[in-house]
C-alpha cells in the first residue's frame, strides 16, 4: 500500500522543483560557456580569436564602423596597412578589428607595449611589438598588419609614419596600403576607407625607398582624408573655418 | 639513446634506408626495442670510454641529443654538469673521426631569451641572448659544436626545440601542468608553444638526412597560454602576482614538481618561435599542434599504486 502523503506530493509539483532544475541547467550552461571561453587557444602570434570576437561584438555597442575599399586587401598575401590616428581614439586597434571583420582574416596591429598586464592583453587582440624585426617576421608569414601614423588632434591630416616599420614592408616586398580612419568622439559611426596599394615610381636600392614609401603613404592618407572630409568633432565647431577658407 | 627522445630517434633511424650501421651512447638503456642499433652504456663523465667508443665506430653523422633540461631528470646543477660532460666528450670525440661529415645537436628556443622588448616569435636570424640557465646550457652546446664544425670542416645542424612533451617524457612543465592546482601569472599569462616528442624525433632524422648546416626552430603550430592549458586539463587555476611566486615555487617543489627558471620565465614572458625555416629547409611537418600536445598531456594516465597483496592476488 502506497503512502498517501507521497501520492499527494507526486500530484502537487511545487515550483521549487522546476526552479531548481532550471537553475541547474543555467549553471551548467554557464559553466560550459566559461570552459569554452577560457579553454580555447591562441594562434602562432598569441592572438586569441575568441577574445577578439567578443571584444569586437562589445565594441559594436559603442561604434558602428563601416569599411570601404576592402577589395584592395590581398586575399592570402601579407600587407602593411597604414592608418591615420586621432589622439586617444585607438584607431589602429579598431581599424584592425574592422578590417578583419570585413576581409575575414586575422588582422594584427603594431604598438603593443611589452609590459604586463596591458601588453599581453593587447597581444590577445593581435598586437605586435613596434620592432621592425617583429613586423618583418609577421609580413614574411603573410600576415595583415595595421600600423598607425603619429596621432593627431583631429582627423583632418595624418601624422608622420615610422619609416623603420615601413622598411619591413620594403624588405619583404609586401604591399603597403593607406587606409583613412574617421571617427567622431560624440557620435557612433566611424569609417575606415582603404586605398589602393602604393607603388613608387622610382625603385631605390637603399634605405631611401622606405623613406619615400613612408612619405607617399602619408600623402595618400591625406588625400583619402580630404576625400572623406566631414565633421571632425560632431559639434558646430566643425562649421568654423579654423583651418582657413577652403581648408587652406 | 636511453631517453624517450633518443630511443625514438634511434628507432626512426633504423628504418631509414640510407643508414648503414647505428650506434648509441647513454647512461640508461634504450626504452624501445632496437633491431640494428648497438647500444653502449657509458656515464657522461667517462671521457676516455666515450672517445674510444666513438672513434672506433668512426661515424659519418653524429646526432647529439644528450641535453639534460633542469629538473626534468636532475636538478639544475647536476643537469648542467651532465650536459657539459656529455657535450665535451661526444663532440670532442666526433672531431677525431675521419669519416665525420655532419653533426646535429639538440638546442632549445630558450637560447633567444625573453628580455623586455625581445621579439615575440624569434626566427633563427635572431641573436642568441639566453636569460635562463637552460638557455645558457644550450647556447654553450651550440658554441662548442660550431667551433668543432669550423675546425674540422663539417656541417653543424642545430635543432632549437620548443619544450618537448610526450608520453613518459620527464619534463618540468608537464609535471606542473598535471598538478591538481596549477599557478599561472595573473597579470601576464603569455602564450607559449611546445613540440611533441615524435615530431622532435622526426626533425632529428630529417636534419641528419639533409646534413643540416645552421640552426632551425622546431615548434608545433599554434600556441596556448598557461591559463588556457590549465582549463583544458580541468585543473584549478591559481592566479599568482609578483612575490607570491616564491611561495608557489616552494609549494610546487614540495609537491614534486619543481619550477626551474626557464619554466618560470615562460609563465611570465611566454615562449614562441618561428618554425617556418624547418618546413622550408627540412620539409618538417609537425603532426601535432600545441593544443593537441597539451590535451594529450592531460590524457596520459596517472600512476596507479596497487598494494602488493592486491597485485599478488590478481596474478595468482
Amino acid at each position: 500500500m502506497s503512502n498517501p502523503a507521497r501520492q499527494l506530493a507526486d500530484v502537487i509539483t511545487l515550483p521549487v522543483r522546476n526552479i531548481g532544475g532550471q537553475a541547474a541547467s543555467v549553471v551548467g550552461t554557464a559553466a560550459e560557456h566559461a570552459r569554452v571561453w577560457t579553454a580555447n587557444e591562441v594562434d602562432d602570434w598569441g592572438r586569441d580569436n575568441g577574445f577578439v570576437d567578443r571584444v569586437w561584438s562589445a565594441s559594436r555597442l559603442r561604434w558602428h564602423i563601416s569599411v570601404g575599399g576592402a577589395e584592395h586587401i590581398p586575399k592570402r598575401k601579407g600587407a602593411l596597412i597604414v592608418v591615420n590616428s586621432r589622439r586617444f581614439s585607438l584607431a589602429p586597434i579598431f581599424a584592425a578589428l574592422a578590417i578583419g571583420g570585413a576581409v575575414g582574416r586575422p588582422v594584427r596591429f603594431v604598438g603593443r607595449p611589452d609590459v604586463a598586464p596591458l601588453g599581453p592583453t593587447m597581444q590577445r587582440l593581435g598586437g605586435l611589438l613596434p620592432i621592425p624585426r617583429e613586423i618583418e617576421s609577421a609580413l614574411r608569414a603573410d600576415e595583415l598588419i595595421v600600423l598607425g601614423a603619429e596621432p593627431q588632434l583631429t582627423n583632418r591630416t595624418s601624422g608622420t609614419i615610422d619609416h623603420r616599420i615601413v622598411g619591413a614592408a620594403t624588405m619583404t616586398k609586401t604591399a603597403a596600403i593607406p587606409a583613412a580612419t574617421v571617427s567622431v568622439p560624440l557620435r557612433r559611426s566611424a569609417r575606415v576607407e582603404i586605398g589602393a596599394p602604393i607603388r613608387l615610381r622610382r625603385k631605390r636600392r637603399g634605405p631611401l625607398e622606405e623613406l619615400e614609401l613612408a612619405d607617399a603613404l602619408q600623402a595618400h592618407l591625406d588625400g583619402l582624408l580630404d576625400e572623406l572630409g566631414g565633421a571632425m568633432t560632431g559639434t558646430p565647431l566643425d562649421w568654423l573655418p579654423l583651418g582657413g577658407i577652403g581648408g587652406v | 639513446m636511453g631517453g624517450e627522445l633518443g630511443s625514438r630517434v634511434a628507432s626512426l633511424l633504423e628504418d631509414e634506408p640510407w643508414v648503414g650501421s647505428l650506434e648509441g651512447i647513454d647512461v640508461d638503456p634504450p626504452r624501445a626495442r632496437l633491431r640494428r642499433a648497438v647500444f653502449h652504456r657509458i656515464v657522461p663523465g667517462q671521457h676516455d670510454r666515450t672517445v674510444e667508443t666513438i672513434t672506433a665506430f668512426n661515424p659519418h653523422i653524429v646526432v647529439h641529443i644528450a641535453v639534460w633540461e633542469p629538473h626534468s631528470r636532475a636538478n639544475t646543477r647536476t643537469a648542467r654538469t651532465l650536459t657539459d660532460d656529455a657535450a665535451t666528450s661526444i663532440l670532442g670525440a666526433a672531431a677525431e673521426c675521419r669519416a665525420l661529415e655532419s653533426i646535429v645537436v639538440r638546442s632549445g628556443i630558450e637560447i633567444y631569451g625573453r628580455n623586455r622588448n625581445s621579439v615575440t616569435r624569434p626566427t633563427e636570424r635572431e641573436a642568441r641572448n639566453p636569460t635562463s640557465e637552460y638557455g645558457r646550457m644550450v647556447d654553450q652546446i651550440e658554441r662548442t659544436a660550431r667551433a668543432i664544425g669550423r675546425r674540422v670542416g663539417v656541417s653543424v645542424g642545430k635543432l632549437r626545440l620548443a619544450t618537448v612533451l610526450g608520453p613518459h617524457v620527464p619534463n618540468p612543465l608537464g609535471r606542473i601542468l598535471r598538478m591538481p592546482a596549477v599557478p599561472f601569472s595573473a597579470l601576464a599569462d603569455p602564450p607559449f608553444a611546445v613540440v611533441h616528442q615524435h615530431d622532435a624525433a622526426e626533425a632529428f632524422v630529417l636534419a641528419a638526412k639533409a646534413r643540416l648546416d645552421g640552426p632551425v626552430n622546431i615548434v608545433a603550430p599554434g600556441a596556448i597560454t598557461a591559463f588556457q592549458a590549465i582549463r583544458r586539463g580541468g585543473r584549478i587555476p591559481v592566479p599568482i602576482v609578483g612575490p607570491e611566486w616564491t611561495v608557489a615555487r616552494g609549494l610546487s617543489y614540495l609537491a614534486g614538481a619543481p619550477v626551474p627558471d626557464h619554466v618560470l620565465e615562460m609563465f611570465h614572458r611566454g615562449r614562441l618561435a618561428d618554425g617556418q625555416l624547418a618546413r622550408d629547409v627540412l620539409g618538417f611537418a609537425p603532426t601535432t599542434t600545441t593544443s593537441d600536445v597539451i590535451d594529450q598531456l592531460f590524457r596520459w594516465p596517472s600512476v596507479v599504486h596497487t598494494p602488493s597483496e592486491v597485485a599478488w592476488e590478481a596474478v595468482s
